[in-house]
């Protein structure tokens, strides 16, 4: 077997009686980014959620590093290092900034390299460091977005998953955002990345993979993609 | 395929008219002033009507009320403070009517102050206090209420057994009716959308307070009637007995046992509870409490969602293992 | 009985609402903890407080063990009581939504309470030391001994836990996951061990806040549910999920009722409380300290 990042095999997910993903299979290389791209309900966070195991998938398998993820628990995946960042960020809005931060290191081997993860994230985003001591929820929305990214690269991921990371950011926050998100991958983190901007997405993907109704539409490297007629109408066609 | 339904239906409703046939002949066969079954029955139809009461605003509507005890000890108040004064009589339907329309009023007024402001469990914390605050008023109310030793009716004027019987009876199978009637109705609908997503009702039209009031009075409306009934069979209203949470709690937990926001639901978890009340109260009656709290806790780790929940999952298994017992039973006959 | 108290009556009403109030925060905190963690109402936490109400008493009446230092053998007692009780109990029960957490909590009191009247008998019983009738005066205030060890006790359990959740990690985890479950898991957090670990302080807040309560008050099995109760207005008072409003709260609550006994009569306390309780849900249903029950 090859040695992917990640690889799902045919992993089905239900919600009761309603399938979410049918029959999904996809692989990440190591240094790579993923984008899933799709329609609002076409599985794509349903996805994320399977690896990160917060919901249950019905069949199929997940590997990582080619080890089977079955019968893990969520906090055991974090600990492999797959970081999900959710979609509409998720922050604890009572916690400071700080403590925002220090929680993205709860896995108890990331702890030593707390201060200096923290520093890292503070060259990163400078803007967190100004805003320390304040409460999230009084971040603006790319700041949360910001954090919410710094606090999964806490952990040390080798995987880091953002879901929607542009939604409801001005296109001047997003452009920045997709900037760091690159410099994130060169710097050596993967990157899975869920968006519905589809332009954006596909401009620093590698690789990138179309959901409709949960199930793989097309896929092909971005620049391929980019010039397939069949793609421009079902996927670009619809949104313009 | 409709024709099986519909004759799973009419079984439905024969078997109700059954079970209605016999409470009705149960006090011919039985004396009943001296049997101990027609007390089981009669205190199993008070709560529950109480408990269908409560599952209309809790169970159907998820407003979850704690303030049950308030409209019980309100009716019985009013059965009290109008015989004694004169003007009503021994179970006069003037004192029903007045002690149902009391605790209607009074659910009314809380239900415009609260469930117009209060959701989930603050909405439960608010009902708990109006409870509380009527058992302190009770408490003070001097010669109107007649504080702590609580005001004594003239026990003379009982005459049988039967009577109380016959009124629980017809307060519960009133409530039972009114239920189902409300239930199949768009009303039924709007409640159960309430529900499930207030927001998304409201913004179907439905009138989300107006409708969340309706359930709240006819809940409370059934339980001032069984506090009239109460305060005529005790002969004596005092707040540790018709204002005790127990009112409220007793009837919620079998509501709960049952399977809340079920129409079977609350019938079925009432005659459970009592009956398991009753039976170590019997054999153990020192240690009957302890039984009932132990009981409470197994079936809440056990069948979580309630007893009815449980038979509509394992109806299938449940049904087998009937016919094969049934089956064996045949066997061994023959 | 005048209206109008002087001013040393009226200290020394501020003072005794105080020393009352106190023990209604240090149950608040658990049950705020438990319910901000686990969306849990705990009912059962005035009972747990008489449970240790009682074991203390035991503890004097078998091994003359002083009340204070008994803190010492209740404290962990309770914490691995808790911890027993969710992992046993609540963490199955938690899937099965509120209602379900309420019935069981409710069947944990209704069990324990007849527990101890067989045990205990329904007799009114109270923990006698040798400082529990020693007061000292200051001006007109007279102030018990007794009263102001427990109210000092209360305030080191209080600033222990606020410190826990301030400074720690599983403290920051505890807030996290009470504000959302599911992000906590996204980030490496066991939230059944948080809940777990948050049962168990809570848990362990109901044993420090009963043997503050024995060494005041006479008590009996039932008081427990009473306890709950004005628990429950505390944190209403305070602000749900915030540790210093839980204990102002309930300061608050006994300083109402301590005035309104005196102004009114003992026998309206209750009923103001309530009253009090039921305005405040509905005008300020964030507490009555507002922004300030934002922070921990």
């Amino acid at each position: 077997m090859e040695n992917h990042l990640l690889e799902l095999r045919s992993v089905d997910v239900s919600y009761g009686d309603a399938q979410a993903v049918g029959n999904f299979s996809f692989y990440i290389d190591k240094g790579k980014i993923i984008t899933l791209v799709g329609a609002n309900g076409a599985g794509k966070s349903t996805i994320l959620n399977a690896i990160s195991k917060i919901i249950p998938t019905s069949s199929g398998e997940i590997f990582f590093s080619g080890m089977s993820t079955a019968g893990l628990k969520p906090e055991d995946i974090v600990k492999l290092g797959i970081c999900q960042v959710p979609e509409g960020r998720h922050l604890f809005t009572k916690l400071t900034v700080l403590e925002n931060l220090e929680l993205g290191a709860y896995p108890v081997h990331t702890r030593p390299f707390m201060k200096d993860s923290i520093e890292k994230a503070f060259t990163l985003f400078p803007i967190l460091k100004e805003r320390i001591n304040q409460s999230s929820g009084t971040l603006s929305g790319g700041e949360q977005q910001m954090l919410a990214i710094a606090r999964a690269l806490m952990a040390r991921p080798k995987l880091l998953m953002l879901d929607e990371p542009s939604l409801g950011l001005a296109p001047k926050v997003v452009s920045l955002l997709f900037k760091t998100i690159k410099k994130l991958n060169n710097d050596g983190v993967t990157i899975l990345l869920v968006e519905q901007n589809v332009h954006q997405a596909m401009e620093i993907a590698d690789y990138a993979y179309v959901l409709q109704t949960g199930t793989c539409k097309m896929d092909g490297h971005c620049h391929d993609l980019l010039k397939n007629s069949d793609f421009k109408n079902t996927i670009l066609g619809i949104r313009e | 395929m409709l024709r099986l339904n519909q004759m799973k239906v009419h079984t439905k409703y024969i078997a109700g008219l059954i079970v209605v046939i016999f409470f009705v002949l149960c006090p011919l066969f039985l004396n009943s002033e001296r049997s101990y079954f027609i007390y089981f029955l009669y205190t199993t139809f008070i709560y529950i009507t109480i408990a269908q009461g409560w599952n209309l605003i809790a169970g159907y509507t998820g407003q979850v009320s704690l303030g049950q005890h308030a409209f019980f000890g309100l009716g019985a108040y009013i059965t009290a403070i109008t015989w004694r004064a004169g003007l009503t009589g021994y179970f006069d339907p003037l004192a029903f009517l007045l002690s149902g329309t009391g605790a209607l009023l009074l659910a009314a007024i809380v239900g415009v102050v609260l469930l117009s402001k209060l959701r989930d469990d603050y909405f439960s914390l608010g009902t708990l206090g109006i409870g509380e605050i009527l058992r302190v008023a009770a408490l003070n109310g001097g010669s109107f209420t007649e504080g702590a030793a609580g005001i004594s009716l003239n026990s003379t004027a009982y005459k049988s057994m039967n009577h109380y019987y016959y009124t629980a009876l017809f307060i519960m199978l009133f409530t039972l009716v009114v239920i189902v009637l409300l239930i199949r109705s768009r009303v039924g609908l709007a409640l159960i959308a309430i529900r499930e997503d207030e927001t998304a009702a409201s913004a179907n039209g439905i009138p989300v307070l107006r409708y969340k009031i309706l359930a709240f009075s006819i809940g409370a409306f059934v339980t001032g009637l069984c506090g009239s009934l109460n305060a005529y069979y005790i002969f004596h209203v005092h707040p540790p007995g018709v204002l005790s949470l127990n009112w409220v709690v007793i009837p919620v937990l079998m509501c709960i046992l049952g399977g809340a926001g079920t129409f079977m639901g609350p019938i079925l978890g009432a005659f459970v509870l009592s009956i398991a009340f009753e039976l170590t109260s019997i054999w153990m009656p020192e240690i009957h409490p302890i039984f009932s709290g132990a009981f409470i806790v197994l079936v809440t780790l056990f069948m979580p969602s309630g007893i009815m929940y449980y038979i509509t999952n394992h109806k299938s298994m449940i049904m087998r293992r009937l016919r094969l017992t049934v089956f064996k039973w045949m066997n061994q006959k023959a | 009985m005048s209206y109008f108290p002087s001013l040393a009556v009226f200290f020394q009403i501020i003072i005794n609402g105080t020393f009352l109030g106190t023990m209604y925060g240090v149950a608040a905190i658990g049950l705020s903890l438990i319910f901000g963690c686990m969306q849990v109402l705990f009912i059962a936490q005035g009972t747990m407080m008489i449970l240790a109400a009682y074991s203390v008493f035991w503890l004097v009446y078998f091994m003359s063990i002083d009340p204070l230092i008994s803190i010492l053998i209740i404290i962990p007692v309770f914490l691995v009581l808790g911890w027993i009780m969710y992992k046993g109990m609540f963490q199955r029960v938690s899937q099965a939504g509120p209602s379900s957490t309420l019935l069981l909590a409710f069947g944990l009191m209704v069990f324990m309470e007849s527990m101890m009247l067989f045990i205990w008998s329904p007799n009114i019983r109270s923990v006698k030391t040798s400082y529990s009738t020693s007061a000292f005066q200051i001006g007109d205030i007279t102030i018990s001994v007794s009263r102001l060890i427990v109210t000092v006790v209360a305030g080191i359990a209080t600033c222990l836990v606020y410190l826990f959740l301030k400074k720690t990690m599983t403290g920051k985890a505890i807030r996290g996951v009470s504000e959302d479950r599911v992000t906590g898991m996204l980030l490496g957090i066991n939230p059944n061990r948080v809940s777990a670990i948050t049962f168990a302080i809570g848990i362990a807040m109901a044993g420090v806040a009963g043997v503050a309560t024995c060494l005041i008050y006479p008590f009996d099995p039932y008081f427990g549910f009473l306890f709950s109760l004005k628990a429950l207005i505390a944190i209403a008072f305070g602000g749900l999920g915030s540790v210093g409003g839980a204990l102002l709260g309930g300061i608050i609550l006994g300083i109402l009722e301590s005035l309104s006994s005196y102004t009114i009569s003992p026998g309206w306390a209750d009923a103001i409380a309530y009253a009090a309780f039921i305005l405040v849900l509905i005008f300020r249903p964030q507490g009555l300290l507002g922004k300030a029950a934002d922070k921990v």
